[in-house]
Formats: C-alpha cells, structure tokens, sequence
C-alpha cells in the first residue's frame, strides 16, 4: 500500500478487500465448475426423481414421492444395497488386513536379525509387483479374471482344480459365489495401493522407536500390534474412507466381469448399475434418479458416520 | 551389573568401509565409560553393535559372562537411551516407562511400584498421564532415561542423549546424569562428540577415530599425557597448539627452537620422556595446551620451568574467569593428519582467521586479570614442564608409555 493514498479506515478497507479479493480469485473457477458439475446435476437429480420423465419429454409429469414408494417394494433394489452393505462390511476389512500384512514385512518383516529393521528379501520388487494391478485398467482386469475365473477346466483356476481331481466349480454363475469372486478382484486390484500407502506410513515412523521396542523385549508380533499399528491409525483411517467408498461403486468391474451384468439373477448387482441400466436401458430416468438420490443418502451416511468414528487424538512423534 | 568386554570387534559394511576396526576394550563392572570421537569414528556402531541392532563382522562382544554375539537384542538385559529419546508417541510417560516391563510379564504391583520409583527419581511424577509430545525436550529426555531405569538392567547404553537439549539444560542434565550413575553404580556406555562431556562425565574416555582405537584413560590422564597428535588435539577445549620445533642441546641446555623463540626444556622431562634424547638435533612437533600459558604480568611469582614469550594480542576472547588471548607465531601452521583430523571437528570456536597466512595462531588462556586487549602486546609465560613433543611423521607422543618401543 502507497503511503498518504488513503486514510487510516481506507487503508484498512482496502487491505481487508485486497485480502478477500486474493481468495475469492483463487476460489471462484473450481467453486463454479463446482456448482456447475456436481451441485446442480445433484439439485437436478432431485427434481428428475420426483417426477415419471422418462428422458424424452420437455415438461416431464410430477408425481411426488411415488418413485420412492416403489422401490421400497423394488427387489432388485434391496439386493443392490444388501451388497453394497456386504462390500461396505467385508471388503475394506479384507483389503486393509492383507495390505498391512504385506506393508510390515515388506517395510519391518526382516527382523533384527539383519542388525537394522528391514523388509524381507526382495521387498522392492515385491513393492512394483503389489502396484501392477493398481495400474491395469478395470476392463483389462475384468477380461483377465473372465479368463481366470471361466467356469469349465479352461479356466486358470478350475483348471487347477481339475488337476487336483475337483470338480469345476462355477465362480460366477453360483448366485452365493458370484460376489465374492467379484469382492476378490476388488481386493486384488486395490491391496497394491494401500501396500504403499501404509509404507509410507511405516517408514513415517522413527527408526529408532522401533529399536527401543526391540530392546524393551518386543518381538516381531509385538512390534505390529503395540507399536506400528497404533502410529499409522490415521493412515489405516484414511484408507477405510477410501475403501468403504469404493465399496458404494464396483459399477465397471460388475459390468465387465459378472454373468449378464449384475447376474446371475441379480447375485452381484449394485446400485451403479441399476441406476444406468433403469435410465439407459429401460428409459425411466425418474426412477432412476430416485435411486441415485437414495445412494447419496447412503454414501452421506457413510461419510458422516465414517469422519465421526475415526475422529482421534493426532499422534506427534 | 555387568563388566562390558569387546574382543577384536569389527564392523564391516557393505561396500567394504571399515566402521569399527579390531576394537578391544574392556568396560568394567559399574564403570561409566565414554566413547568418544568425531563424527563417523565408529563410536555410534560400536554402541549398537553392544546393544545387538548391528551385526557383528568379527570379533567377539561379552557382557557379564556371556558372549552376546548372536543374542537380540531384547535377550542381552540391556537397556538404550537413543539420541532422539525414541519415545512411543501414542503411549503416556506412564505407558512408555511400563512397555518393557509389562513385555517381561512382570507383576503389575512390581511395574507400578518401579514406574513410581522411577518417576520420583526423575521428578516425571505430574507428567505421568502425559503423551510424550506435550513434554518439552528436557522432559522427554527424563522420560527416556526412567525408561532405561525401570528396566534395571546389567548395563545403560546411552547414544549422544543430551545433544538434543540446549546448551545450559545439557550442563544440567550432565550433572544428574552422573548423580544418577554414583545413586545406581550400573555399567554405563555413553557415546558422545563433545569431548567436555567425555571428560565431565566419564571415568575412563576411549577416543575413537576413524573405527580404531586411540586412547582409553581416565580422564585426566588423556588430558595430560595424550598417546598421540590427535587425541592431543581432540581433548581439550580450547585445543592444543602445535608447531614444528628442533630439538637442540647448547651450552644452556637442551632447548626446543621454532619460530624464532627457544624455550628451555628441563632435564627432568628427558627422564620423564624415554627417547626424547634421541630427537636432539632433528625435528619434531611440539604442543602446548593453552592453560599451559599464563600472562607475565600477572604470574610473577612463578620462578623455574618458565619461558618468556613476547608477542602481541590478535583477538582477546572474554570469558569471565578466563582471557583467551589468540596470537601468531611465525611459523607455518602443523599439517599431519591427525591434527587436521582433530580440528575438523573439534569445537570449533576459534574461526580460523584467513589473514593468518602462512603464520599459527596459538590460543594462551590466561587470568581475567589481565587485561590484554586486542593488539596490545603481551608478555607470556609458558611452563616448560607441560610440553608435549609428538613425532613428524608417526604423529605418537614421544615418551609416552603407550608409544616407548613402537
């Protein structure tokens, strides 16, 4: 600010909007495409889900909350949210249990016998070989477990299984199967990312601290439990966050892999695929979006109930 | 409580680099022993070597009775205090001083009651429900020492623990540092750069360099008689001064002659010095502690063994109790090894002047009360008796026991 331009109060006025103005100009792009992609879709998404629109018509009929009333009684509906309640449940318990399992040996497995704490032997290869399928595209990973997964002795692992004197057994044709063959694709795809993830997390962690616990008689169990899982709590945190929302998605990974998109008879669906099967298939863009709004609801929850849970202390070192 | 015995103890990196070479030394019973050296001397290794977080290469390491060599490190009953405290962040003081004890199943009675003991010992008894990070440096510092405590084990390894603090908490800590060894009288192996430290707190100083050893005495012993150049230069603060010197014989006596001063050497220091006599007449390095000198002015009650140096004040350092008074001598500043090994990482306090040129400035520490000033000239004293004579080439202190027939 020029000195004797203005008087005291102008100073101060001019400096409190030159500050704003600096924020406003950083926040105003990304706030628009903001409201414009995301929160007016949304608002829109709303209006469409109380009314029969049927993706055609200019002045779509408003029939309240008929739409909502129908999918409480809408089968295929509930089956979606039981499996993403399954996925919500199972799958970030799962990924994050074999991921940490994976980040400690690759990062502390070694032991002190080698003198210092390391990972096992070749733990930087493991590291890129944990990260490949992180990369793969989901259509690649689809057709890849469509091959592994293939219900007769051509398929890698009814091949295996012949070979041992098994039956074939049907991965993704069993209705109980069929989601837990897609659940373990998921886990597959996504262990990598939160291998590293927590190793990042791990090697946050002072050597040392690790060294007193070693000589206050920790043992390599020890080590896990008491000391490395309660310091990377906040990453494990960050993880489920991403995890549990994943779990409200599988869209391409069902659409890709599972018998008949969502089969068979709707064992493996999810609210993803309803939601674009009912618009784009059957053309009732308002039932649909009545669905999507119910899946905001859940994802909402999700998010609240997730940031209320986990809310803790922060750890300094 | 332990004695602590390394035999011909080597470590050996990857790469070949030789971190700790042939290291022999025995820790006795109750003794508190410090390692100490430059930076990467191998003092460090050593330590965690003891402890079982490094490999051994060679040689063997016992601690009581036992050779540890293969034992980890939870199997040695030893206990660590780490540069950086290495405390467990989401754990309590309370939590952190009961860790190693609740590991070793101990009763719950016994862990609280040596927890409190502890914590009393330490003044830690209102921070006991306290996460680590809302400790200060000090506090924390207290914390891991009570952790080492509680655990009475055979022996406390103590890496740089205060280096951390700032420089009066440091003396503070120095001191109940050695209150707490006199209470407990456990074995103690304490790494440190600070060569005041190893001399406040050490019964016996082993000075490292380069993975060898150099000197392992009292205190006072390495002070007054260092085995060669470098440990001469190394202890000591401000450290000794050296110059290339001749030793002649005349008609007055024998002499040592540099820089255009010839000093007197007494005939008691042949006796004391066991071939020193075979010097005469060739060259060697001479070093002189700067507590050695004292001002004229104000020593004027000293009579025999003391040469008259005149010279003139470059820069007066203040100290209160003491003046260092930084002169030059007209002669070309050491250049061995050892000396320049020794003030790269000494203390560093005196910057070395860049004007200097081809001449050594030489630090006297004299009494406050004489008020030299910066370019006044100064009339100084040396006692005679002090000086060090260390070979050219070998760097060894001539005469010293260590040295007599190498």
């Amino acid at each position: 600010m020029r000195r004797g331009d203005v008087g005291p109060a102008g100073g101060l006025l001019s400096a409190k909007m030159r500050t704003y103005g600096f924020i406003v100009s950083f926040l105003a792009i990304p706030l628009a495409l903001y409201v414009v992609f995301v929160i007016s879709p949304y608002i829109q998404a709303f209006y469409i889900s109380l009314t029969n629109w049927k993706g055609i018509s200019a002045n779509p009929r408003y029939i309240g909350f008929e739409n909502f009333g129908r999918l409480l009684d809408d089968e295929v509906f509930w089956a979606a949210v039981r499996h993403h309640g399954l996925l919500l449940l199972a799958m970030p318990l799962i990924t994050i249990a074999i991921a940490l399992f994976f980040s400690f040996l690759l990062n502390l497995g070694g032991g002190t016998g080698g003198g210092r704490l390391t990972g096992v032997w070749g733990a930087r290869f493991y590291r890129v070989v944990y990260f490949f399928p992180q990369v793969l595209a989901v259509a690649v990973v689809g057709v890849l477990f469509q091959a592994i997964y293939r219900p007769d002795g051509t398929g890698v692992l009814n091949g295996l299984l012949a070979a041992v004197g098994l039956g074939p057994v049907g991965w993704l044709t069993d209705t109980g199967l069929a989601l837990w063959a897609i659940m373990a694709v998921v886990v597959w795809q996504s262990v990598g990312f939160y291998v590293v993830l927590f190793s990042a997390g791990m090697s946050a962690i002072p050597r040392d601290v690790f060294e007193a616990a070693a000589l206050d008689g920790a043992g390599r169990f020890r080590l896990f439990f008491s000391i490395t899982l309660p310091l990377i709590w906040d990453t494990i945190q960050v993880g489920w966050v991403y995890l549990g929302i994943a779990a409200f998605d599988c869209f391409a990974l069902v659409q890709v892999l599972s018998v008949d998109r969502g089969g068979p008879d709707n064992a493996t669906t999810v609210l993803p695929l309803e939601i674009w099967r009912t618009a784009f298939t059957f053309s009732k863009f308002g039932y649909a979006s009545a669905m999507g709004v119910a899946l905001f609801f859940l994802t909402i929850t999700f998010a609240a109930l997730s940031l209320r849970v986990t809310r803790r202390e922060r750890i300094e070192f | 409580m332990a004695s602590i015995v390394l035999r011909n103890v080597d470590k050996i990196y990857a790469g070949g680099v030789k971190a700790v070479n042939g290291l022999n030394l025995e820790i006795r019973d109750g003794e508190f022993m410090v390692l100490v050296g430059p930076s990467g001397c191998g003092k460090s290794t050593a330590l965690r070597m003891v402890a079982g977080l490094e490999d051994i290469s060679g040689g063997e390491i016992l601690i009581g009775d036992r050779v540890v060599n293969h034992l980890p490190p939870k199997d040695r009953d030893i206990a660590m205090v780490f540069q950086n405290y290495a405390l467990y962040p989401h754990m309590t003081v309370e939590e952190n001083l009961a860790f190693g004890l609740k590991l070793r199943k101990m009763p719950k009675a016994e862990i609280s009651k040596r927890v409190q003991e502890a914590a009393k010992m330490l003044g830690l008894e209102q921070y006991l429900k306290r996460k680590p990070a809302a400790l200060s440096g000090g506090q924390r510092q207290r914390v891991a020492m009570g952790r080492a405590i509680v655990r009475e084990p055979q022996a406390f390894l103590m890496d740089e623990p205060l280096s951390n603090l700032d420089a009066k908490l440091r003396v503070s800590m120095r001191a109940s540092l050695n209150q707490m060894h006199e209470r407990l009288g456990v074995t103690t192996v304490y790494v440190t750069h600070d060569q005041v430290e190893a001399m406040t707190l050490g019964d016996r100083v082993c000075v490292l360099r380069d993975g060898i050893l150099q000197q392992v005495d009292t205190p006072q012993n390495l002070f007054e008689s260092p085995v060669n150049l470098f440990v001469a230069g190394f202890m000591g603060s401000p450290s000794m001064n050296f110059v290339n010197a001749e030793l002649v014989r005349d008609d007055a006596g024998a002499a040592v002659a540099f820089a255009g001063y010839k000093l007197p050497v007494p005939d008691s220091t042949f006796a004391e010095k066991p071939g020193l006599d075979a010097y005469l007449g060739k060259k060697l390095i001479l070093g002189i502690r700067p507590s050695d000198f004292e001002d004229a002015a104000s020593a004027s009650g000293h009579s025999g063994g003391w040469a008259h140096i005149p010279t003139r004040a470059e820069v007066t350092e203040e100290l209160g109790s003491e003046i260092n008074v930084l002169f030059l001598i007209d002669a070309p500043p050491v250049e061995h090894r050892d000396t320049v090994a020794a003030q790269d990482t000494g203390d560093d306090e005196e910057g070395v002047l860049p004007l200097v040129g081809d001449k050594s400035l030489w630090t006297a520490r004299v009494n406050a009360r004489s008020h030299v000033r910066p370019g006044q000239s100064i009339e100084l004293v040396v006692d005679t008796h002090n000086f060090h004579y260390f070979d050219t080439d070998s760097g060894l202190a001539i005469g010293h026991p260590a040295n007599v027939g190498r």
